[in-house]
């Protein structure tokens, strides 16, 4: 009588002997496997394979040329779209030292504005759960809204905020119309936008740490400082990587804000990098908006890394 | 069934990957060829019938065209129009790849400028320089569709980009609306503003709408007619007496415009003018419609800056087409498109067109029955200069050069301002 492979794998052997005299299994290689196997992932090739790897090899491609976007001429450039970002194109440079300002500004405001605001309002009492639900609020508007909104509070003849100032005789400024602040004040906007969204992931971390933790540091005489540096801060550390990161990425893509409150094109002052490639792509330059958007990717992914590396923030024992 | 190893799987994928690779480097360049060596040809003939698609990106003026195509289709039995309409920046960076497939936009608008440029080289436009609508059209102002000896696009609307003038004010203050030269500009500002208003309502935190202004400024300034091509091209430079001395007279305005303007977006410029707290809106007669909207009683009229300093300048006032019509020369149905432009060019549905967005035309013989047209009207006797800043096919050009006028509003000097707008050019040469 032979023994079901299937059964002999559930069922320990009941001795040595026996284990010795069950039929050998032949094991199929666990590196053959049947070929027809690999026909079920194809469609997801293909469609990986249409719909994100050409269009970014054609992107890698259109980079490398001095094609205007509609034209059947073309030449390869080799990488001179490339060097000329970098070299002589004080627009493209504005842009990038724009948008790393921007980044490093939005990201630094919104990580402690939504910790904050979360340590505040993280007890489930009424008030907390509706200052939560507002604070959140801009979350769920749309990005255009937040714009418009935000446009009008600047405005200096009839905004909200010039309005404020005057009832208590101060002059109002110009806002987005005084370059040296202009981007200042829509960082503002995006981390009004944002923080509600970074609240709720700080929430979550504060809310699984332990109430006994905080009790026995009170027993031990901790005071609050003590008790957020010992406890509350590394339980909440791995999702200030979450937010870290998400900031980043949102901030450097601000497109549709940007384009909302400063208008297209924006002028040179609120001009970051995906403005900036739109711009290029409609000024009829796609081989060097596709150089662009490269330089872009690569940025972001570059931030992205650094931030992994330099910020591997884990609780304690982990 | 043979069986192949992990390796030999991934061989596989990575040919296909190899194949999509090369299906992807097929090249940028589309199957429609451009131009061709012989030039555009007319619109082909034939039964005016079937399906037109008629793309452009005047949303407002939806109403006014669906009517004017319930009187054409009466007249062409089986036709249809649909309209596609996109807003004004996705007409600018998409209509160019939707046209040239030609299932949309048999017949279509044209922004003038960079836009009618890169659809003259992708060969986008038929020949009308034979068709019956160009002979309804004042000769003087079909230049903006010409490309050489061909007629490739008929510039319908006719607009000012002028400061529009609360005549109400100008007359309380006693100031004139024709100023002779500089000086009597600014003293008519100074005259307004006595008068207890903002004299200048500018949008300077739109770049599109602000920049008009530039236009005038510019227009009896530079030596040649062609200034910002010679500019783009380094012929000129920004940093040229003739650009600086605009530059500064730009900063002569700086009192007069309204506190913190290089923030101002357009619709609050709009309002400032509509309820009188502005006697001019330095955007341009298209805004017409828009002041009018917002509640604006009083008579509006046009007021050239003049910026000679003797008032021998060349030109009295800017004038500008942007709703350029074209057939493409992809469509399936061009004798329809071409019947239709035709249709829109008669002096009768011109001027239905004319009063009910409250645009001039430039077709001739138009009865102009809207008030603000019929007072507006004599401007297009007028010597006017074609707006200069479309001559610009570079946007970042455009854009850098106009910023240098903002810049000195906002209180950059104008050398500085200038040498900054020039390194952009230089870079763009």
């Amino acid at each position: 009588m032979s023994i079901h492979p299937g059964t002999a794998a559930k069922h320990k052997a009941p001795d040595s002997q026996a284990a010795a005299n069950a039929p050998k299994v032949r094991r199929r290689s666990p590196t053959r496997v049947n070929p027809a196997l690999y026909l079920f992932p194809l469609p997801a090739v293909a469609v990986i394979a249409f719909f994100l790897v050409m269009p970014t090899l054609q992107a890698f491609q259109y980079a490398i040329t001095d094609w205007n976007g509609f034209s059947a001429a073309f030449n390869y450039v080799g990488l001179d779209n490339f060097i000329r970002a970098f070299t002589n194109d004080s627009l493209f440079t504005n842009a990038l030292t724009n948008n790393l300002k921007f980044v490093l500004l939005v990201v630094i405001a919104q990580t402690f504005f939504s910790l904050i605001l979360a340590l505040l309002l993280t007890k489930n009492s009424r008030g907390s759960i509706l200052l939560r639900a507002l604070f959140f609020f801009p979350t769920i508007l749309s990005s255009v809204s937040v714009a418009f909104i935000w446009k009008f509070i600047y405005d200096p003849n009839f905004g909200l905020a010039n309005s404020v100032l005057r009832t208590v005789g101060v002059d109002g400024g110009a806002y987005l119309g005084n370059d040296a602040q202009a981007l200042y004040w829509v960082a503002v906007t995006q981390v009004w936008f944002h923080s509600g969204q970074m609240m709720v992931v700080y929430i979550a971390g504060l809310q699984a740490i332990p109430r006994e933790l905080y009790e026995a540091a009170e027993m031990d005489g901790a005071n609050k400082w003590q008790q957020f540096k010992s406890i509350t801060w590394p339980f909440v550390a791995p999702a200030t990587s979450i937010v870290v990161a998400y900031t980043t990425v949102q901030s450097f893509k601000a497109f549709d804000l940007i384009l909302g409150i400063a208008g297209n094109p924006p002028k040179s002052s609120l001009d970051i990098l995906s403005t900036r490639i739109y711009s290029t792509f409609a000024n009829s330059e796609f081989g060097y908006a596709a150089a662009q958007s490269i330089i872009f990717m690569a940025m972001i992914a570059l931030v992205t890394w650094l931030q992994r590396r330099l910020l591997r923030l884990t609780p304690k024992g982990e | 069934m043979s069986q192949i190893s992990r390796r030999q799987a991934m061989a596989i994928l990575g040919a296909l990957g190899f194949g999509a690779t090369a299906a992807a480097c097929a090249g940028p360049g589309g199957s429609t060829a451009p131009g061709g060596a012989s030039g555009p040809a007319a619109p082909s003939t034939g039964a005016i019938t079937g399906k037109v698609s008629f793309a452009h990106w005047r949303g407002e003026d939806k109403a006014v065209f669906d009517e004017l195509i319930k009187r054409f289709v009466a007249k062409h039995d089986g036709m249809e129009i649909a309209q596609d309409i996109s807003t004004s920046n996705d007409y600018n960076a998409q209509a160019l790849q939707k046209l040239r497939g030609g299932s949309i936009g048999d017949a279509f608008a044209t922004f003038r400028g960079a836009q009618f440029k890169n659809f003259t080289e992708a060969g986008i436009y038929t020949e009308l320089k034979d068709s019956q609508a160009v002979k309804n059209y004042q000769k003087g102002l079909l230049s903006a569709g010409q490309n050489g000896d061909s007629q490739l696009g008929l510039p319908y609307q006719v607009v000012f980009p002028m400061p529009m003038a609360n005549l109400d004010i100008f007359d309380k203050a006693g100031a004139e609306t024709a100023p002779k030269n500089w000086d009597a500009f600014l003293g008519m500002c100074e005259k307004l503003a006595s008068a207890g208003v903002i004299p200048i309502s500018w949008p300077g935190g739109d770049v599109g709408n602000g920049g008009q202004l530039f236009n005038c400024m510019i227009a009896n300034n530079a030596p040649v007619d062609d200034m910002c091509a010679q500019i783009e091209q380094g012929k000129l430079k920004c940093t040229d007496d003739w650009f600086i001395k605009m530059l500064n007279q730009y900063k002569d305005l700086t009192p007069f415009v309204q506190p913190n303007a290089t923030g101002t977006a357009v619709e609050p410029a709009q309002n400032l003018f509509s309820q009188g707290k502005a006697a001019m809106l330095a955007t341009g007669s298209y805004h017409l419609a828009a002041v009018r909207g917002l509640g604006a009683k009083f008579p509006i009229d046009l007021v050239f800056p003049n910026t000679t300093s003797d008032g021998n300048g060349k030109y009295e006032g800017a004038y500008n087409a942007t709703f350029i019509l074209g057939v493409n020369s992809a469509s399936k149905n061009q004798a329809a498109a071409a019947a239709w432009i035709d249709f829109l060019s008669e002096p009768e549905n011109a001027g239905y067109y004319a009063n009910q967005t409250a645009q001039h035309v430039s077709v001739d013989k138009v009865e102009y029955t809207n008030p603000d047209l019929k007072r507006l009207s004599p401007w297009l006797q007028k010597k006017t200069a074609l707006a200069a800043r479309f001559q610009f096919n570079n946007l970042d050009v455009r854009n850098a050069v106009e910023a240098s006028a903002t810049a000195v509003i906002s209180g950059t000097s104008p050398e500085q301002a200038a040498a900054a707008a020039q390194k952009i050019v230089d870079e763009r040469l």
